[in-house]
């Protein structure tokens, strides 16, 4: 009885701590920047912590905002939505004025409840899911298109430049992967496809070969696939091992150099719908500079995303003088911005208007965009 | 097709098997469910790329050589039949007489160290194997064997076929039996228990980190999460054959390959696990003990 009584005590104690010490952080502005830090797509989530790091750097090198500096606090979803979930909960404990993240819409679509019940802004740098926005949350926005502009850009150009009819459409039931794949066979119908095969895959395995040889034989002239780049490396490469000839047509998560680095020459002539070539957009050269300076290497593909949505979001709080959350939302969504990624706007829903999604193909070891 | 997915099965399946034998020996001899086996595993394959980049930086043998392949493996198996021991020695020899909860969350506790240990070592990204097979291999009618496929059947199958020797033929094999069958008694004719457990875990791990390094090259990818899924596929392998059992190990990691291979290619990839494990659920329905599960004690 008497260690029940003193865990009780130490516990006790322990929440008055935490609490104080909580209450004694509570100076600066605190924004969450979320994403899979590490995990599988650590390579993802280290490109949209590093554009919110040189975000909150420049200003709080002009002084912070309202008079107070910005603090960052990170949470790790790992691309696990139950994590993400966590993570949101955190967030509201520390009583951030906003959230940038997350990366996978597996992930940012159950965190917005969260942050929609704490009210608290949400900015994704990544989740290209429709259901993140079309779900009538006024707290979600995105810097990102969306899955629907992007399955009908791959779509058309299968179609139309390809001229593939054999399609075989794959995808990794994901939230973005599943999502971009129906897209795409929602966009193919529309040019008289219907797929030969349309199957999915267990992302984190690594055998990938009895559904390829499956597929090989309905001899197909093309395969999308809807997912990452990790999974997407090793269908490439056990595609070509298998004999098989299709061009692998992907989207905006394969877009990584890891894809092009491990999967060497089998991943030669393999198309990706991504946004244009950023390092070409004028207003990215000052971001695109400072990570060189500050990081050693050059943007990632979410880097400029990343950057522009903590931009949005600390711009609106200096903007109305306020952390309150309503406001940030009305004022994003009334102003014209002019970000890294060009001038942009968002709808009532939260959704970029423009989003021009455009193929790259990989050609010697680099992602080319296709003209 | 058949032909092909045969093919893909049986070489997914002797990896299995590989795995399977650490968790399967284990709980012979200690009833212990070895969670970390899967991290061995893992570390085994990165362990084969330092050994690869180590050899090929100072020019020690040629990159794509017999003798580059032969010393990462034994690289491999040496690293990690020592973290092996180890981590018997330190995470689950002090627990030995505690009740049998306390070291099955111990072995919890070490893979989440070993993951994240490699994790923050090693970086979180992918990372991509050498290549050290050519592309090709010996083309069917229906399909075709690739070299890397023919050399994982190869290795895996000399692999057990030396294990069961070693088990079956020799002293230390005997007495490692004899350990399995009752501890006490072992102990009073005079075997030297705790040296026997490690080097069970010893064998154990470096058969792991032989099917480390061949996935690795198989899959041309690795990261340090690789030993979750295969530390849960082959401990269902073990399982399905009757933890406990080698030869059900080795029986149990070739059904589990074929019947994802086969249930991928004609029923549904994305279903390809509920039917492996459906399998499992019937099998120890009908079973308890596993397919080869029974015999274990009767024979000596």
């Amino acid at each position: 009885m008497i260690s029940r009584w003193r865990i009780g005590f130490v516990t006790a104690g322990t929440i008055v701590v935490l609490a104080l010490g909580q209450a004694h952080a509570a100076s600066g502005i605190k924004i969450g920047v979320a994403g899979p830090i590490t995990g599988d797509q650590g390579a993802i989530g280290e490109q949209g912590k590093n554009g919110a790091i040189i975000a909150v750097e420049e200003w709080n090198a002009k002084g912070g905002v309202l008079g107070k500096k910005i603090e960052v606090v990170w949470g790790d979803d790992q691309h696990d939505p139950k994590q993400a979930v966590a993570v949101a909960n955190k967030f509201l404990n520390e009583g951030v004025a906003g959230v940038i993240g997350h990366y996978n819409s597996s992930c940012s679509i159950p965190a917005s409840t969260i942050y929609h019940g704490g009210k608290v802004v949400q900015i994704s740098w990544g989740s290209t899911n429709p259901q993140f926005t079309e779900r009538g949350l006024w707290n979600v926005f995105r810097t990102i298109g969306r899955d629907d502009q992007q399955g009908s850009v791959a779509a058309a150009f299968i179609a139309k430049k390809l001229k593939k009819t054999k399609v075989v459409v794959l995808h990794d039931k994901t939230t973005a992967g599943q999502g971009q794949a129906d897209e795409v066979v929602k966009a193919l119908e529309k040019h008289k496809i219907k797929p030969v095969y349309y199957g999915a895959i267990t992302q984190g395995e690594k055998d990938y070969r009895p559904v390829l040889t499956a597929i090989k034989q309905k001899n197909p002239e093309a395969l999308y696939y809807g997912g990452y780049y990790p999974e997407a490396i090793l269908l490439t490469k056990q595609m070509r091992e298998l004999g098989m000839k299709a061009v692998f047509v992907s989207s905006d998560g394969v877009w990584q150099q890891e894809y092009i680095d491990i999967a060497g020459k089998d991943a030669e002539g393999a198309y990706v719908t991504f946004t244009p070539d950023q390092t070409k957009i004028k207003e990215a050269q000052g971001i695109i500079k400072k990570h060189k300076e500050r990081f050693g290497s050059e943007v990632g593909a979410y880097t400029v995303y990343s950057y522009a949505a903590a931009n949005i979001l600390i711009e609106a709080i200096a903007a109305t003088k306020s952390t309150d959350s309503p406001k940030l939302a009305e004022h994003i969504r009334k102003t014209k911005w002019s970000t890294a990624l060009g001038p942009i706007q968002f709808d009532k829903k939260g959704d970029v208007l423009v989003s021009p999604f455009v193929v790259w193909e990989v050609k010697d070891g680099k992602f080319v965009e296709v003209r | 097709m058949l032909l092909q997915q045969l093919v893909n099965g049986l070489t997914l399946g002797s990896v299995y098997a590989l795995i399977a034998l650490g968790y399967t020996m284990v709980y012979g001899i200690i009833e212990l469910i070895n969670f970390a086996h899967g991290e061995i595993y893992m570390l085994g394959a990165y362990m084969g790329i330092v050994a690869f980049s180590v050899l090929t930086t100072f020019h020690l043998t040629a990159p794509s050589s017999g003798a580059t392949l032969f010393l990462m493996l034994l690289a491999a198996m040496l690293f990690c039949g020592a973290c092996g021991v180890t981590v018997e020695r330190l995470a689950y020899r002090p627990l030995r007489n505690a009740p049998r909860l306390s070291p099955l969350i111990s072995a919890l506790g070490v893979s989440i160290f070993l993951q994240n240990f490699v994790m923050l070592a090693q970086g979180p990204r992918d990372k991509g194997f050498p290549h050290l097979f050519i592309r090709g291999g010996i083309d069917f009618p229906g399909g075709r064997i690739s070299s890397i496929q023919i050399f994982i059947m190869v290795t895996s199958v000399l692999m057990m076929v030396g294990l069961q020797l070693l088990v079956r033929r020799t002293k230390i094999g005997k007495a490692m039996r004899a350990t399995a069958q009752d501890k006490q008694m072992a102990t009073l004719v005079g075997i030297d228990v705790d040296r026997i457990i490690s080097v069970t875990f010893l064998i154990g791990s470096a058969l792991a980190a032989v099917a480390g390094v061949m996935v690795g090259m198989y899959y041309g990818l690795i990261n340090f999460f690789i030993g979750y899924i295969a530390g849960i596929k082959a401990f269902t392998a073990a399982v399905l054959g009757g933890i406990g059992s080698i030869p059900g190990a080795m029986l149990g990691g070739l059904l589990l390959g074929l019947i994802e291979a086969l249930g991928a290619g004609y029923i549904s990839s994305e279903y390809k696990d509920v039917f492996a494990f459906a399998i499992l659920v019937l099998v120890l329905v009908f079973r308890p003990s596993g397919l080869l599960g029974a015999d274990i004690s009767k024979r000596v």
